[in-house]
């Protein structure tokens, strides 16, 4: 904790990392809504980059339990500076203006902080094609800015990404994007930068006992089999997104908990030749770092999925292992004919996503069973999308969720895969849809004929995200926007 | 020297710094003087004061609207390691019934967020409302402890469908000195009659809350018969003597203190049920009590904004004057407390109609009661005019900036008569028109690519409030000055622009001035809210400064200096130590006397002047023309405030209100399940407040001209910038879409339809 060890003696295994702080009396993170939406909490952690360094990453303090922190490094806004001794990111926010009633601060400069440390945030060299990418086009995702100032990146390479899980409620943003397009590299003196270098502390197994429950973190995939084995009604805890939802919105305490986040064996990402394998507990952000743009596809889903805030810890396995109906994983993993490794004391098996939903919030998934990884075929169609629409632009669960790969030879389908989310009980692929697409032109008439078929794909419902008449308008536009936009495309590149 | 607020009448030239500043504070983009504690985390809210003993309460809410509880067992609950105690309304002391009606000499009595008699009785008014609350010693035992209270209810039906209350609506009476809320001039139903163009068209709003970031939080201590509460309120004095009433305590007893305030936009104006509890629970525990509300409790504990049904209908000329406009309201409240907000009030005073009829009505329901927010029905009112008189410049095919300067008032308020102590708020449309480059604004429906383009009008309106500000300005032979007043920082950067001030109307270095708030111990301060307190504090301000003046003159004469030395020098020159001076009183007959003058002269002035902060705002939108997806991609908005004392702060909290004016268009909305009168998205995941991403580049520009008849010539920032915003984007889209939606929020299936 901001450099010395604080013992974690008496705490209970459903407190969260911000409520364990704020007792502690480092009051900086702050709660404003327990749920992963405001960013107030925000901390930063000391997490593994792919090569052997460390990555400040922030996460969501009000999300995850403080066990999972057993070993590990954190800073909060006060360990980052003093009003008499500032770190370089709150001096900006102070004369910029970026803060008016406080209280979002600090989590704002701990998002801020994590994003000024990134490596090649100010590099030239950010933006050069990476060789190995084999003639892939490097897609411009938003962690790959290079140095372009654009709508979303600062001049200095600042990606306003960083700060999408922060709510402010009184300065409308500007002064503090002022703030964080000021900043620039940091100093050779600087203890934070100097830290990168070196590994974050290795995860420790750890067990935590307490009133309402047990947390125990294994110290690899066999023992964490066997716990399981022995404990079938045991809640696996990975980024903890949605564990931290259910125990402070939803008052859930779990009697045993096993954290997963950190096993080595979750944690791998291998392209193959004949597949991409990615591990379930890597986070969103490190899949999105780790792929550099290989799956085009999941490239254009990161940046609509939540913020980077959550996509820091949200993992991948967490996202199925929940078998919503509205995940944005599975309608892109779908068209990407994706298959989930399950992994149990008795051994490994591989299920195509297509059957792993079986009802709403339902799995193939059995008892002792957990998602190892998920693997993505190669090779990819060359012609994919993603397409969410929610209430509000960023940082929203969808109320419909599109992902497309199709392939095209000469002007005609090919291939055609489709995944949907909230349109049905679970995601599902859109498979009349593809059928009167698959072998056809890619022209307007076929697709406006497609998408005829589109609209009637599914069972939406009414709720207060959306009419089931607008998701079903919705689906009718999602083909029609994609041809459009194929269309743009073709006529750029020639 | 004094520095009397300037009497120009001449419009600044338009740039960010503003010339013609009283003094080299004033007018100056100073640094907040809370930045450093905030970025570094060591500012300390409500909820952070580190006390001995400390015990942390939980409330348990009831999941019914309307009812009585049968049953309650907290036995499980008591047995809960850690737990000190449950507090039910069999076990927590009575209250004195809150204050059955206003008292205008002392304002305090409005500030019962309900009238619920909250833990005094097993009666259920309002979904959410706390029926006991778990004290333990750290926070996760009283979470856990409060699910397991177990009550069971005998349900009554509740009446929680606004819309089939419609037709049992009754009529709002405007109050003198109150905000108006109706109003008349001539027959406007016959001249709308009679109009050869004609608009007619019925708005809805929907319910907001505050969502200030900081969810509410108290902290309550006795000591015998004194108590001490931490909280971050926007009104330490009603706060502070409401308390005093309801727990029989003298005012003098309660210590209220509210240094740093985690946002508010009138959500901390009254007191609430978390208040009340976590003071009852201290009582009985005999223990400190922190009570910290979940962002879930806030919404069932604390008002919204009201929503509203509303018809505006104009009449005009083929040459585009107004003859009449009618614009008729119902809003909200609670059965158990709310009030009307003045929906109608900017149609008074926004255009010149020969003709104009305001009506408000009322209906009762059995939901929290509402309170006011960031522009109280200024924000919901404008939404509907300003998009009206957009849609009659449609029909009448003129340029809407046009259609609007046409029909400006001259000198006087067209309904009530009074003058407008000075109007410019044609010159904030003309302004805006030339800087937002409106000479081309595209032909309707213009498409780019995938996109709708249009772009969009509204004005804004907001009138100007001022309340006593008692003050006590010291100062030392060091030569430092230091305010005290029990005022109020949430965000606004009062603490620092009371610097400001002081600095030039004592003509001192700004970095010589202290100011210290946030404390009833400190002399009564000035309520945040109205957008008064700055304009409030500088008239106070502007008293003291110039009774030190004269004091620290004829000391100065004394010691043979001449007037407007330096205070430090003249008072070592002298031999004192300090020099304090006083203006106003918080009790006895002093405070009974400066009350009666400050409502006399607030009715005097309320009959001569209109004073109003105005402005317009110019925005383009894209709109997805398949989803419907509504971008608003680029925005100015041009402001008369009066003064600018600070451009920094000021321009913030203008950029603040029209960002929360987007959350009211585009997003924002509290849902309410009609039959079980229960709000159903009580999160910040699901009221959309807006995000980095929705906000475009939001260009803001003050005209800085002081306004004659207020203190320094300040009208207030903090309020104009929401109203007009909804109406502005709704125009736009309108412009983009040829669609007029005419229910907030503008959400996409609403623009797709
Ligand atoms: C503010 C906010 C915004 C969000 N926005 C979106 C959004 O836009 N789109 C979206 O899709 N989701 C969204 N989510 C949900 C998303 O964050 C989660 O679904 C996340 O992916 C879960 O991953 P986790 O590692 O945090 O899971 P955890 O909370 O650790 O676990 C979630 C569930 O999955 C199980 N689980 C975890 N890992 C495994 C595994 N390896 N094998 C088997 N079971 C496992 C757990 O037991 C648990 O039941 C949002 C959440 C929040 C809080
Ligand atoms: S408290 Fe809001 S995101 Fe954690
Ligand atoms: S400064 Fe108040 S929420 Fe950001």
């Amino acid at each position: 904790m901001n450099g010395a060890p604080r013992a974690l003696d008496g705490t209970d295994p459903s407190t969260t990392i911000l409520d364990w702080l704020r007792a502690q009396g480092l009051t900086g993170a702050k709660e404003g809504c327990a749920e992963g939406e405001c960013g107030a909490c925000s901390i930063m952690v000391a997490r593994p980059t792919e090569g052997s360094g460390t990555q400040w990453t922030a996460i969501n303090a009000c999300l995850v339990p403080v066990a999972a922190l057993d070993g590990q490094e954190v800073v909060t806004s006060e360990g980052l500076g003093r009003p008499d001794a500032l770190h370089p990111v709150q001096r900006e926010m102070a004369v910029r203006g970026g803060s008016q009633c406080g209280y979002c601060t600090p989590g704002f400069i701990c998002s801020m902080a994590a994003e000024y440390y990134r490596e090649g945030r100010c590099a030239p060299t950010a933006a050069t094609p990476d060789p190995s990418q084999n003639g892939h086009e490097p897609a411009a995702t938003a962690n790959d800015p290079g140095n372009a100032p654009d709508h979303e990146h600062g001049p200095n390479g600042f990606d306003l990404h960083a700060l999408s899980g922060n709510l402010c409620r009184c300065t409308g943003y500007r002064p503090i994007r002022d703030a964080a397009y000021a900043l620039g590299a940091p100093a050779d003196d600087d203890p934070y930068a100097a830290r990168l270098a070196a590994a974050p502390p290795a995860a420790r197994a750890t067990r935590l006992d307490g009133a309402t429950g047990t947390y125990a973190r294994p110290g690899d995939l066999t023992e964490a089999l066997s716990l399981l084995a022995d404990h079938p009604d045991a809640v696996l805890v990975a980024g903890a997104t949605d564990w931290g939802v259910e125990v402070n919105i939803r008052g859930a305490r779990t009697p045993f908990a096993i954290g997963i986040d950190r096993l080595p064996e979750l944690r791998t990402l291998s392209v193959g030749d004949d597949s991409v394998e990615i591990g379930a507990a890597l986070s969103l952000s490190e899949v999105e770092r780790g792929l550099a743009g290989r799956v085009p596809l999941l490239d254009k889903m990161f940046p609509q999925f939540a913020s980077r805030l959550i996509r820091n810890g949200a993992t991948i396995g967490g996202n199925l292992g929940t078998g919503s109906p509205i995940g944005d994983t599975p309608p892109a993993l779908l068209a990407l004919e994706a298959l989930v490794v399950l992994a149990s004391a008795d051994g490994e098996r591989e299920v195509p996503l297509a059957d792993y939903f079986t009802g709403y919030r339902q799995t193939v998934k059995r008892e002792g069973e957990l998602i190892r990884a998920v693997r993505i075929p190669l090779p990819l169609s060359e012609v994919t999308a993603f397409h969410k629409i929610a209430k509000r632009r960023f940082d929203d669960i969808s109320s419909v969720a599109v992902g497309f790969a199709l392939d095209l030879r000469e002007g005609v389908v090919t291939k055609a895969r489709i995944g949907l989310g909230g349109v049905a009980a679970t995601p599902i692929r859109a498979l009349a849809t593809e059928a009167a697409l698959e072998g056809r032109a890619w022209s307007a008439d076929v697709v406006r004929e497609a998408a005829a078929v589109m609209r009637a794909e599914g069972t939406p419902m009414d709720d207060h995200r959306a009419s089931a008449a607008y998701r079903t308008a919705t689906l009718g536009t999602a083909l029609l926007k994609l041809h459009a936009e194929t269309a743009t495309q073709q006529e750029v590149g020639a | 020297m004094t520095i009397a607020p300037e009497r120009t009448t001449t419009t600044a030239p338009p740039t960010e710094v503003p010339a013609g500043a009283p003094g080299p504070a004033i007018g100056r983009a100073v640094d907040r003087v809370d930045g450093l504690a905030k970025a570094t985390g060591t500012a300390r809210f409500s909820a952070e004061y580190p006390i001995p003993g400390l015990t942390h309460a939980v409330l348990v809410h009831a999941p019914i609207a309307r009812g009585r509880i049968t049953a309650l067992d907290t036995t499980v609950a008591e047995a809960h390691p850690g737990v000190v105690l449950v507090l039910t309304h069999h076990n927590a002391p009575r209250l004195t019934p809150p204050p059955a009606r206003m008292n205008p000499m002392d304002l305090s009595t409005m500030a019962a967020g309900s009238t619920i008699p909250f833990l005094n009785t097993d009666e259920v008014h309002v979904d959410g409302q706390p029926v006991a609350a778990v004290v333990a010693e750290t926070l996760e035992a009283a979470q856990y402890a409060a699910s397991l209270v177990r009550v069971e209810y005998l349900e009554v039906t509740p009446t929680g469908d606004f819309d089939a209350e419609l037709g049992n609506s009754t009529p709002v009476r405007s109050m003198p000195v109150m905000p108006p809320t109706g109003g008349k001039r001539g027959d406007a139903r016959a001249a709308y009659g009679r109009s050869p163009v004609q608009v007619d068209l019925a708005f809805s709003t929907p319910q907001h809350n505050h969502n200030a970031l900081e969810p509410h939080a108290t902290t309550a201590e006795w000591d015998g018969d004194r108590l001490t509460v931490y909280e971050g309120c926007q009104n330490i004095d009603w706060t502070q003597k409401y308390l005093a009433k309801r727990f029989g305590i003298s005012a003098g007893d309660v210590h209220v203190v509210a240094k740093f305030v985690g946002g508010a936009f009138g959500g901390k104006s009254k007191v609430w049920a978390a208040t009340l509890i976590a003071c009852m629970a201290a009582k009985v525990a005999q223990r400190p009590v922190r009570l910290a509300l979940t962002r879930e409790g806030v919404y069932r504990t604390v008002g919204g904004r009201t929503p509203t049904r509303q018809r505006v209908a104009i009449g005009a000329s083929a040459s585009g004057h107004m003859e009449a406009l009618i614009h008729e309201v119902t809003s909200r409240k609670g059965r158990v407390g709310g009030e009307a907000d003045q929906v109608v009030a900017c149609s008074l005073d926004l255009y010149d109609a020969a003709t104009i009829l305001a009506e408000q009505r009322i209906v009762e329901l059995d939901l929290m009661p509402n309170t006011a927010m960031r522009a109280p029905g200024e924000a919901q009112g404008s939404f509907a005019v300003e998009s009206a008189v957009d849609e009659l410049a449609v029909v009448l095919g003129l340029d809407p900036v046009d259609l609007r300067l046409r029909n400006q008032p001259g000198e006087r308020s067209p309904v009530h008569g009074t003058r407008y102590s000075h109007r410019r708020l044609a010159q904030t449309l003309e302004r805006g028109r030339d800087l937002f480059g409106w000479a081309d604004r595209p032909a309707p429906g213009t498409r780019d690519g995938k996109d709708l383009v249009g772009w969009g009008v509204a004005a804004a309106i907001h009138p100007s409030w001022e309340f006593i500000a008692n003050v006590q300005l010291t100062v030392d032979a060091t030569g430092g000055v230091t305010l005290a007043c029990a005022f109020h920082e949430m965000g606004m950067g009062t603490a620092t622009v009371v610097g400001q001030m002081v600095a030039d109307c004592l003509d001192v270095p700004l970095e010589r001035v202290t100011a210290v708030y946030g404390d009833s111990d400190l002399p009564m301060g000035p309520g945040a809210g109205g957008s008064g307190q700055t304009a409030s504090l500088a008239a106070s301000i502007e008293r003291a400064c110039r009774a030190m003046r004269k004091r620290l003159d004829s000391l100065s004469d004394r010691v043979g200096m001449p007037d407007g030395s330096d205070p430090g020098e003249v008072l070592s020159r002298a031999g004192e130590g300090s020099l304090t001076v006083e203006v106003g009183a918080d009790s006895g007959p002093r405070a009974t006397w400066g009350q009666v003058r400050f409502l006399s002269k607030m009715v005097l002035d309320s009959r001569r002047w209109m004073k109003a902060a105005t402005g317009a705002h110019f925005c383009e939108v894209r709109v997805d023309a398949d989803t419907g997806e509504l971008r608003v991609t680029r925005w100015t908005s041009v402001f008369d405030v009066g003064r600018v004392v600070n451009p920094k702060t000021t321009h913030s909290q203008l950029r603040g209100g029209i960002v929360m004016g987007l959350g009211l268009a585009m997003g924002e909305e509290t849902l309410i399940d009609t039959r079980s009168a229960r709000i159903m998205n009580p999160s910040l995941a699901e009221y959309h407040v807006p995000v980095h991403a929705d906000v475009p580049h939001l260009d803001i520009h003050t005209l800085d001209d002081p306004d004659p008849q207020m203190p320094l010539g300040i009208l207030g920032a903090g309020e104009v910038g929401i109203v007009g915003v909804g109406a502005a984007v709704a125009n736009a889209v309108r412009h983009a879409t040829g669609r007029r939606v005419t229910d907030l929020p503008l959400t996409l299936d609403r623009i797709v339809g």
